[in-house]
Parts: structure tokens; sequence; C-alpha cells
């Protein structure tokens, strides 16, 4: 390859921080190479050990060449639990990939594993280049890159949506959140246009963010004549001419006819199997809707799947605005941190910290340069909840923080977003350019005197800069290493100034305490947690998605009456909440409130938001040990009892996992998780533990059943084989999926799997008609 | 100005002191290893953990400043339990030893690497003053020692064993000693100089009861404690077992007694042809301050002694060889038959710590022994790391027949085929000095698929080897502070992290000005300098 000192020099220009010198260059290359790094360093200053450093810390950047397209198999927990690992397995196989090989010897596709693509409603997720796919088969891995490469020069183009000048005969909304698009709502946008176009009709096609309820996407709701929308889920492009035809008028008889609107509509009601591939299924209208929406509390996420996200004035006319005008106009400092502290309303990253107080102290510090930071590194590998709040309701988030940043004096500010979240750096992106050009941002707001400055750094795939300490240095340029609270970031943060960082759902819910009143936050509630918590409800429930609650409504309405319960009638056995940092809660303590000091209380913790729900399938060996092998990778490496700490843990569990544990391996990993708790010097390294514990007091008796070399659910390859009962009708298809051909095609003969060769891939028993696998 | 209070005593110190500063001034030391006093504090070992007492928090002393009204604790059983634990979490992966293999598997734990370096520069005097720190009978044993050093030695896994033992026989062959006062074991000697000088002033005197090896080494290490020394032996001269057992023609009378005079040379006095029985054992009991039994195969005309034993010998306590009777010891196959004359001859070594804790009134510890780092064998990508500081080549076999000894060219060959395996930093190791004083056991954690190790020795200065890191990130940092354009740094991160120059730059161009002074910072032997110890 060649690289130019010039094109170097071009990428280095501007750029302060290795961070995005390295980002343009990997952009420019698919990786890093050496020599441009060397180049790099050279240019920019940065020694070439603080380059590397950076580079090396961060999972987005490669040092080896990759090939033509990248497959990212989503390992998040929601994916996990429905096998991801298996589809992985399937993939490398496809493309007999062996050892540490990532990509197949034509240089075509390369394969990796990804933290969480946040689509846990899709799970398990692949994304190969910029198409996902949802609900992947391990046995289907085949026809999915079949289909990629049918589809992969059929790009989809992003169009903006023009509204019509003359009246509209109605609306027809279509999400765009990333759970909508990566099941294929741009196609069927698309085709909307398409047909609106062919069919000259009046009517106006909106993109909104997301609805919420992700696992029914792609979803179209039409709103015509004052009556009630209708809503239709997952749908497919094929069939949108169909469902436009039926609703509106085409202008002419003979136009009708002549789009075959009659074949059209029968195809709407019919439910066509695709073949594992979900690219685009179709399914009849839900019925469910009341349901899931209704015990829900739309504060960050109001208005849902009506905005459009970028639609300045239509944010404005639905009282977007008016709280920062009220507060910027009318109220002190003082007076506005006042009125937070009212709302009762704590920091909704996790932690929980009370929002008034961090906001005064970063107020009430000498130093008058301070900052302000909105913290969307959302890492947590079964949450989502921050990505659809920046994709889909930017304004109401840079309202938050305009009013944050009047209140504790700050005129610089920055969203720190995960790079791993492209639509949401891209809308948030978009609607600062448009609050600039409307005077909300910039010098002088509202004719205020105060002043604001944004921009976006993008995060570079580390969980632990979640925590507020290392995304400061993370945007300082280094390695996101934590520091040491005190002095917090409130008094000594970003440049050594005083900042405040809050999560994305605290700045999204702050402009409603002035449009509402505190109040209206803080009725809502139960002890000290008032108001309303975003979740992103995934794993086995039968209607996942992102939904907003009252803190204190119970786990048993949310998995029950708002996810519909345990998808495939399995029954509950525990959902987990708070991701890496958090635990489960097992099916005795269904009734357990949803507020930040319950949740401690039973060893869980509302962490970030993520809450999957796991069935009587689930291995808790397994949930815990994929916590720690999360937890584990994404340790900083820099304190003792996180970086060694977490790896002794995870071997104790893999070798439970594997029927190698010892006779006082749970003692020790009791012990362990102790130490680490206590002695790391961050919340990833104290937290780590929390899902061993957790599921050490509820579900020892799992771990006791691994020590003596068994998996209950048999989740756990080692411990488990597969064999044929008598249920065998010698139908073969076993046999022919068997990825190593541990099963002889023996037509009509009850088959038999060699246990030499058989990889437990689980094909067998996906695929059975009859029951004949037996996993023991 | 705060005012805080560390275990229990208040303090007024400034705003801006770290708690371990502060501690520091109230005469309070706490354990670091990341930590440097001309660097800011990072906080990456978390040693110096301490407690707050009002929340029960543990925090690392070296990063967190003080508070007003603050209440540390800095060292209770909870604090010394976390530093424990993350010694042991270090420990589990760090891949190196401390001693040799071949001195820990030596009875005499003799030091060995160090005797194959002086031996290899032909410096056959110093080689031999080393050897007597801990064998008082190298010319004996270079002939009749099974040599469980030579099973291993890690040049034994590439090809075959460096022949320590008859290199050892060279050294008592042919080395000369200065003065016998110089030869006592240091470790002993540095903290208790004046006690000695006490002992011998008091004269204060031990009886030894037998003269074969564990006697002869008992009473030679007593002696030149300045402890006088009296050895009653039933045979008409001495030497025991050696003289009686072994073959002459393994053994040459003329040596054997060359070595015992050397021994009687310090001033041992010998009392030859003396049968000691139920009377003379309380006789002498009476007259000395305290008796080493050292009579070989146990008899049933010693029951009657009033000395606890078994079928198979007098019983003693593991390490100090105390036996039930206060100021009454036991070495050698007195213990346990065994035929292996280099165990007897270093337990002798060992109770004479022992006697000489005993008679100046300290607890009985037998001789001290540091906490050892081990790992498992050589793996075969190892070899070629290993083999840098030594020479290709099998085991030399002397020219003369094993009988006659090497010839002084063989000896220099033979030496130098020695890998030192002993680490560079052995002396001034943080982590191993805490993992000593915290009694920290490397194998709680140990994983045996251990990461491969390596060397580097290109630099003119200092020795990377990185598998003896424990990511204190002193070395990264000073790279820094001096602006070196290369540098070393974090590479990875979470557990496989690792440090080291970017893009396998060499050594020699990463650390520059830095490297001294990181060698010289870095709490373990990953960093040392190059100069070996000599």
């Amino acid at each position: 390859m060649d690289i130019t000192r010039g094109e170097i020099a071009e990428i280095v220009e501007g750029k302060g921080t290795a961070i995005p010198i390295l980002q343009s260059i990997q952009e420019k290359y698919k990786y890093l190479p050496e020599e441009a790094l060397r180049t790099a360093s050279d240019i920019s200053g940065i020694s070439l050990s603080g380059l590397i450093g950076v580079a090396s810390f961060y999972s987005q950047f490669r040092f080896s060449p990759v090939g033509e397209h990248i497959i990212k198999v989503c390992i998040g927990t929601a994916c996990h639990v429905k096998g991801a690992e298996r589809v992985y397995d399937s993939i490398r196989r496809l493309f007999k990939l062996s050892g540490q090989q990532q990509t197949d010897a034509a240089g075509k596709f390369t394969v990796e594993k990804i933290a969480c693509l946040g689509c846990c409603t899709l799970a398990p997720v692949v994304q190969i280049d910029e198409v996902t796919y949802g609900h992947v088969d391990p046995a289907k891995v085949k026809e999915v890159i079949e289909d990629f490469d049918l589809h992969k020069n059929k790009k989809t183009v992003r169009t903006a949506v023009k509204g019509k000048i003359r009246e509209a005969e109605g609306e027809i909304r279509i999400g765009l959140g990333s759970c909508c698009v990566a099941s294929g709502s741009e196609d069927v946008q698309k085709a909307l246009r398409q047909s609106i176009d062919e069919n000259d009709l009046n009517v106006r096609l909106k993109h909104v963010g997301c609805v919420g309820m992700c696992h029914q996407v792609p979803l179209v709701e039409i709103v015509k004549d004052d009556k009630d929308p209708i809503i239709y889920s997952k749908v497919e492009a094929g069939s949108v001419k169909g469902i436009i035809e039926k609703h509106f008028n085409p202008p002419t008889l003979g136009k009708r006819i002549r789009q075959g609107f009659l074949n059209a509509i029968d195809t709407v009601q019919s439910d066509k199997d695709w073949e594992g591939i979900h690219r685009y299924s179709l399914n009849v209208r839900d019925e469910h809707v009341t349901s899931f929406l209704g015990r829900q509390v739309p504060i960050a996420t109001a208005d849902r799947g009506v905005l459009q996200p970028l639609d300045i004035e239509e944010y404005k006319s639905r009282g977007g605005f008016e709280a920062l005008d009220k507060a910027l106009k009318n109220m002190t400092a003082p007076q506005i941190i006042e009125e937070v502290r009212k709302s009762g309303i704590r920091g909704r990253g996790g932690a929980g910290f009370p929002t008034a107080v961090k906001w005064e102290t970063v107020a009430s510090m000498e130093e008058k340069k301070r900052y302000l930071i909105c913290n969307g590194d959302e890492g947590d590998p079964g949450a989502f909840m921050d990505r659809m709040l920046l994709e889909s309701y930017p304004y109401r988030i840079i309202e938050g923080m305009i009013i944050g940043a009047y209140a504790v004096g700050a005129n610089e500010g920055l969203f720190y977003i995960r790079a791993e979240y492209p639509l949401a750096v891209q809308r948030v992106r978009e609607a600062l350019k448009i609050c600039y050009e409307e005077g909300y941002l910039g010098e002088n707001i509202l004719g205020t005197g105060f002043s604001l400055d944004l921009h976006i750094n993008e995060g570079a795939g580390a969980f632990v800069c979640g925590e507020e300490t290392a995304l400061i240095n993370s945007v300082e340029g280094r390695r996101g290493f934590p520091r040491i609270r005190p002095p917090f970031p409130a008094e000594k943060g970003l440049h050594e100034k005083p900042t405040l960082v809050n999560n994305v759902e605290t700045f999204a819910q702050i402009s409603h305490i002035f449009r509402k009143g505190a109040e209206s936050i803080s009725k809502i509630g139960r002890g000290d947690s008032r108001g309303s918590k975003v979740f992103a409800l995934a794993g086995k429930v039968k209607r996942g998605g992102l939904i907003e609650v009252p803190m204190g409504i119970t786990v048993r309405d949310i998995v029950f009456n708002i996810g519909g319960g345990v998808a495939g009638d399995k029954q509950f056995k525990a959902v987990q909440i708070g991701g890496p940092s958090g635990g489960c809660i097992p099916a005795s303590l269904i009734d357990t409130p949803v507020d930040y000091k319950s949740l401690l209380e039973v060893g869980a913790m509302m962490g970030s938001g993520g809450m999957v729900v796991l069935d009587e399938t689930d291995c808790m060996v397994d949930i815990a040990k994929y916590f720690l092998a999360f937890t584990q990778n994404e340790s900083c490496g820099k304190c003792t009892f996180c970086r060694v700490g977490t790896k002794r843990m995870l071997e104790i569990l893999e070798r439970l996992c594997n029927g190698t544990a010892k006779d006082n391996d749970l003692d020790e990993l009791e012990k362990l998780a102790g130490w680490t708790k206590k002695g790391s010097l961050c919340g990833l390294g104290k937290t780590a533990p929390n899902p061993v514990l957790s599921t050490l007091k509820y579900f020892r008796e799992e771990y006791e059943a691994h020590l003596n070399g068994s998996c209950p659910t048999g989740k756990c390859k080692d411990l488990i084989s597969y064999t044929v009962n008598d249920n065998c009708i010698g139908c073969t298809i076993c046999a022919q999926k068997c990825p190593v051909d541990a099963i002889a095609f023996t037509p009509h003969e009850k088959h038999n799997i060699d246990q030499e060769v058989c990889i437990k891939c689980d094909n067998c028993f996906q695929v059975c008609p009859s029951d004949a696998i037996s996993v023991k | 100005m705060c005012r805080i209070k560390i275990d229990g005593m208040d303090a007024e110190v400034k705003q801006d002191t770290y708690v371990l500063a502060a501690a520091g001034s109230l005469g309070i030391e706490i354990p670091t290893m990341c930590y440097l006093k001309s660097l800011d504090p990072f906080a990456t070992c978390l040693l110096c953990v301490v407690k707050d007492r009002s929340t029960g928090r543990l925090f690392p002393s070296c990063s967190v400043h003080v508070s007003e009204g603050m209440d540390i604790i800095t060292d209770d059983a909870e604090v010394r339990e976390a530093r424990k634990t993350a010694l042991e979490l270090l420990l589990s992966d760090h891949v190196g030893d401390c001693e040799a293999p071949c001195q820990i598997s030596c009875p005499a734990h003799m030091d060995i690497p160090l005797m194959n370096r002086l031996l290899a520069d032909g410096e056959i005097n110093e080689a031999l003053e080393v050897v007597r720190r801990d064998i008082a009978l190298p010319s004996i044993l270079g002939r009749i020692c099974p040599a469980p050093c030579e099973g291993a030695c890690r040049r034994k896994t590439i090809d075959q064993a460096v022949s320590i033992c008859l290199l050892k026989r060279y050294a008592g062959d042919f080395g000369k000693e200065e003065s016998h006062t110089a030869t006592a074991n240091p470790v002993e000697e540095t903290t208790t100089t004046t006690k000695s000088e006490e002992i011998k002033s008091s004269g204060k005197k031990v009886a030894l009861i037998g003269s074969g090896p564990a006697g002869l080494s008992a009473s030679y290490y007593l002696q030149l404690r300045g402890i006088a020394c009296e050895i009653f032996d039933a045979g008409d001269k001495p030497g025991g077992a050696l003289r009686y057992k072994v073959p002459k023609e393994d053994l040459p009378e003329d040596v054997l007694q060359r070595e015992i005079n050397s021994i009687l040379d310090t001033g041992v006095i010998i009392h030859s042809g003396q049968q000691v029985g139920k009377k003379e054992f309380e006789d002498i009991r009476k007259k000395f301050d305290a008796v080493i039994i050292a009579t070989g195969d146990f008899s049933g005309a010693q029951e009657d002694w009033g000395v606890d034993y078994t079928a198979k010998g007098f019983t003693s306590a593991k390490k100090t060889y105390a036996t039930n009777l206060p100021g009454v010891f036991v070495a050698g196959n007195a213990i346990r038959s065994q035929k292996m004359a280099v165990r007897a001859s270093g337990q002798g070594k060992e109770a004479a710590f022992s006697v000489s804790q005993y008679l100046s009134g300290r607890t009985i510890q037998g001789e001290p022994r540091m906490f050892n780092s081990r790992f498992g064998k050589l793996m075969e990508e190892e070899f070629p790391y290993y083999l840098l500081e030594s020479v290709p080549g099998n085991r030399l076999e002397p020219s003369g027949g094993n009988k006659s000894g090497f010839s002084k060219e063989e000896l220099i060959a033979e030496a130098t085929r020695c890998m030192h395996c002993d680490c560079r930093k052995i002396d001034n190791c943080k982590l191993r000095d805490l993992s000593d004083e915290y009694k920290a056991e490397q194998r709680h954690y140990w994983n045996p698929d251990r990461k491969p190790v390596s060397k580097s020795l290109q630099h003119e200065l200092v020795v990377y080897e990185p598998r003896k890191c424990i990511k204190c990130s002193l070395c990264v940092r000073l790279a820094e502070k001096h602006n070196e354009k290369i540098g070393f740094t974090f590479i990875g991160r979470g557990f496989d992290v690792e440090i080291g120059a970017p893009f396998n730059e060499e050594l020699r161009g990463a650390l520059t000005v830095s490297a001294m002074e990181a060698a010289e910072a870095c709490p373990t032997g990953a960093l040392s300098l190059k100069e070996i110890r000599k």
C-alpha cells in the first residue's frame, strides 16, 4: 500500500488528539498500517508510544488488514442468550477459519465479535458492513451471506423527505431507529416513497424515531382523517404497495388497475415463511400495542412514534424549547438547580447520584472555565436506551444540555457517543447544526447573553469509558484509564476544569421538569427514586423494546404486562438488570420494585438500564461467565484486583463450565469476587463481581451441579452430549444440517450421532421436526 | 491544613498531601510498588491500600488526598489480607524465578548460579567463598553428592544439566580462603554482628555429638559466629559416615582429612573415641549451653536420652530442628536415615542458625528463607531466550574421567554453560520482599497455562523480561517524563495488557536516557540493570 506523507498530513491536520487521528487513518486504510502511524507520530508530535498506547486500548482499532467486507457478530447479552456463540462458530466454519484467523482465504470476509450492536430485540444479530440481519439462525448463515452478496451492490441511500406543499390526506409514519433500519425499514421506506409517487398520492411520509416496540419492527403507522392510527408491524418492502393502496385511493381507477392493486392486497394478510432469514419477515397486525405502551410514562421518550427526529419545527410545536426559554429568560442558575432538586431526579446512567447535587458542585467551583459532557458511551452489552434517545430525540437532549450548561455556567460541552452508533452520531451532528442555525447554540442564545458551544466526540470501543473519569481521559486523547475520585469531575474534570457529566437519559428528562414542573417528576416513583426510567427490555420476552416506566414498577409488571411474558411459553427464571454491573433477580423476587434502593438490596443495580429476561433453558453459571468474560475483556488493565482478579474469576467459571472445577472453587470464587469488589479502583471493577455474586446467591445449586460435572439446563457444551432418541423418524434433516458429518445419512432408520465427531453446534436439535434429539 | 488521624495518631497536614505521605510523616510506612516520589501517583499495584475507618472502604493511599477529619487504618487484618491478595494476584501472572531451581533444590541451599559465574570468570577463591557460605565440605561433597541440583537444572530441559557437582569440587579442591570470618552466611551476619560478639564474650559453648557431615557442618558455622564448639565422637578419627561408610575410592582419605582439618582449624575441639550414653549425654547438657545431636543413624541405645523419638529417629521441629528438650537440637541421619551427605550437611548449617538464635535469646526460626517465585518447566519456545546468556553444547565430561575432576579450561567451559536462571533483582525486588512479608502464596491463583517467557538483552545497560512485569507502569511514566521519542507504553488492555515498546522496536532505541532510572525503579525483575550479581 502506498501511504504518502501528504495523505497523513491531511489526516493529522487540525486534530489535536490521538483518537480522531487514528479514526481517520482507519477510515482511510481500513486498519492502522504501521507506516501510517509512524508518519502520523512524526507529523503530530504525539510519541509512537502514545499512539500505540491509545490505539491498542480501543477495540475499534485494527492493526492488520481486513477482508473486503466485515461481518460483525453481536455477542451482547440478548444475542448471547439466543445463541450468538453458535452463530459465530457457524460463520467461522463456513469460511473455514481456524485459530486466530479472522479473514477467509479469499480475503473477502473478516469475521469478528462485537460487544453489542444495540439491536437486542432482533437477537441474534449479525452485521455485514452496513446491513444488519436479525434473528440469525446458526443453521442458516450460508443463506445470510448469500443474501448479502445479492444485495450488497444495491445500497440504500438515505434521502431527505420533503413534505408536499398541498394539504396532505394523511400521514404514513415509519420508524427509522437502528432496530427498524436493521430489520429493513429503509427498504420499506423506499417502497413507500415509490408507491406514493407512483400513485401520485397526497400523503405525508414521515420518519419517526424509535417507537419502542422493537420486537415488531419495521413498523408502519397510517394516520388518516383523525381516526385511530393503524399500525402494521414487521412490514416487508414487497407488501408496502398493498398497505398503501388499502388506505389511500389512487386518483383514477385506471391507474389503480395498472398498479395491480387487486393482487397486492392479498399478500398483506398472509404470513410467509422466509426460511430463517428474517430480513423482511411479515406478520399480521399486532394486537398488544396497548398493553405494551399503556403502562409506560413517556418523559424522555415523550411523543414517541410521532416526532420526526430532526424536524425542529415539529419539536417546537410539541412544546420543545419552551423549557429552555423559561429557564434562560426567567430563572437564575440557583433557581434552576433548586427546581431540579425538587424534582428528585437522580443520574440515569446507573449510579443514581442526585443530579442537583452534581450541578450545584460544578456551579460552586471557583474556577470559571467549566465544561459539560453528555455521556452517551453506552457499553452495556444488553442495553440500547442511549442509542434510541440520541437517534430519536436529539433536540430534547440538547435542550437539557443547554439548561444544564446555563445552570452550572459552562460555555463549552460535548457529546461522547460510541462509534458503534453511527446513526446516533449522524442525527446528533445534524441536530447540532440546526440548533446553531436556529440560535439555540452558539453566541448569545435566545438573546440572553448566554453562549454555549457543543460538539461530538466519538468513542472508540471501550466499555470502561462509560465511567466518567475514563471518559474524560478518552476525550483528552488518552487511554481510557479511570482516575481516582476524589477529585470528582464536578471539581476537576476535563482539562482539570469543573465538568458536569450527565447521562443521555438524564439530560433527556430535564426539559420536562421546566415545562411541566418539578412535581410532574417527583410525584412519580417510589422512595427516593423519582420519575421514570428507560429500560431496554430484551431476551426471552415476548415483546421486547425500549420502555419508559415509572420508578417503583415491579419486575413482574415489566416482564409480564409490558413484555407479555416469556416467549415460547417457557418458564420465567430470572431477569438480568444492569448488565455487567448488575445482577440477576430470580423468579421468587419477581415483585421487587424497580428503584435504585430495592435493586441494590437484591444484589442487582439500576445500571445502564439493560433488562434481559431469562427462561428455564438459560444456565446461570453460563450467564455469570458471559458477564465476567465481558468485564475481563473490558477491564482497562490498570489496577491489580480488576485486571487479574476478573481473569482468575473467569478461569474458575470456565472450569465450572467445562467440568474441571476443583472442590474449593466456589469458595475461592466467592472470596475473589469479594476482594475484586473491595479492592478495585473504579466502578467497572467494583461492580464486575455482581453478576457472579447474585447468581451464586440465588442459584447456588446450579453452581454445585456444575461442580459435580453437570449443567442442569444443558447449555454448557463440555458437560452435555447430543443423542438421538426413539422419536426419530429417520428423516435425515439432522444429517443434512450437521456441519461435521457426525450423523450418517441413513434414511428411514434411527439416526446416530458420533460423539467423537460432534461439535455440539445444536443444529440437529434446532432442525429436528420430531423432538428426537436429546441434550443431556 | 487538615486534621486527620492515622492508626490512632493525630496529625495536622497540608491540604494537598496524599495519605501515603501523611502516614510517612508520622513514621508509618505503607508498602508500595508502583509509587515513585518523583512521579505523580498512578495507583496500579494497590499494595498501598488503607482503610477509611468511618466507611470501611479500602483505597490506595498513594493517590488519595487527605481530607478534614479523615480517620485511617493502615494495618489491620483486612488491610493485610487485601495486600496479600493483591500480591497473590500479581504473583499468579509473574513468570520468573527468584532463586534458580538448582539452588532451591539443593538441600544445603547453595547459591549455585553465583558460584558458576565466578568460576566461569576464573575467580576460584571467590567461588569457594560463596560455596562455603552454605557448604562446609565442598571437596567431599564434590565427590559423593548425588546432586539433586542437577536434576532441577533448567539446562537439563534443553540438553544436559550443568555439571554443578564437579564445579563445586573444583572450587573446594583449588580455591583458597582468605579468612574464615568472612564466609559466614551474610543474611544472618548483617543483622547480628554485635550479638555474635556478645555470645563470644559470654563464653557460651555448644556440644556436638557426632563428627559426620551434620556435626562438622554445624560446628563450622557456629564457630564462625564466635560460638565455641566441642565435638564428642565415638570413632577414633573424625568424619563419621564419611570416613566409615563411604568407599575410599569415592572419597580418598587425604581429601577427607584436609577438609576436616579446615573445619578444626576454625577452633573446633574434637573429642574422639568418646561414646555417649545416657549419663554422658546428661553431663554434656549440664556443661554446655546447647547440644546438637548429629550421631548419624538412630540406635536403640539412644532411647533413654530423654529426647523424643520414633522408629525412624529423633523427633524435631521442622525448620528449627529443636527437640523436646530446651537447647537440644538434632541434625542429619539422627532424624531420619538417608544417604545424602549434602542434606545432613545442610541440616547442620540450619541447626547452627537455630542454636545461635537460641543462645542469643531470639525466637528460634532456623535459617531464614525468603519467598521464592517459581514457574514450571521451560517450554521449547523459551530455550533461545535462556541460552542468550550461555553457550550451546552438551555438558563436558572431565577428560581424565569423572573421578579426576575438571581441568581449569574444562571448568571454565562448563561453568559458562550455566544459564543464570536466578533473577538479577534477587536482592532488591519489592515484589519478593513484600510477598515474603505478607506470606503470599504464588500458587493460590496460578494458572498452569502460563504465557511464555522471553528476555531482551540487546540494551547495553538494562535487561527486559516482560513476563516478570506486574504492570506498575513506572517505566512508562519515566519514559514519558524524559520525553523518550519511542518510549514504553501499555499495549492492549485488560489482563492481556503488555508493557513494552511500540511495534517491537528495539529496547535500546525505546529506552535511552530513562533506561537506568527505569531499571532501578522497577519493583521487580522485569527491568533490571544488565550487570549481574557477583
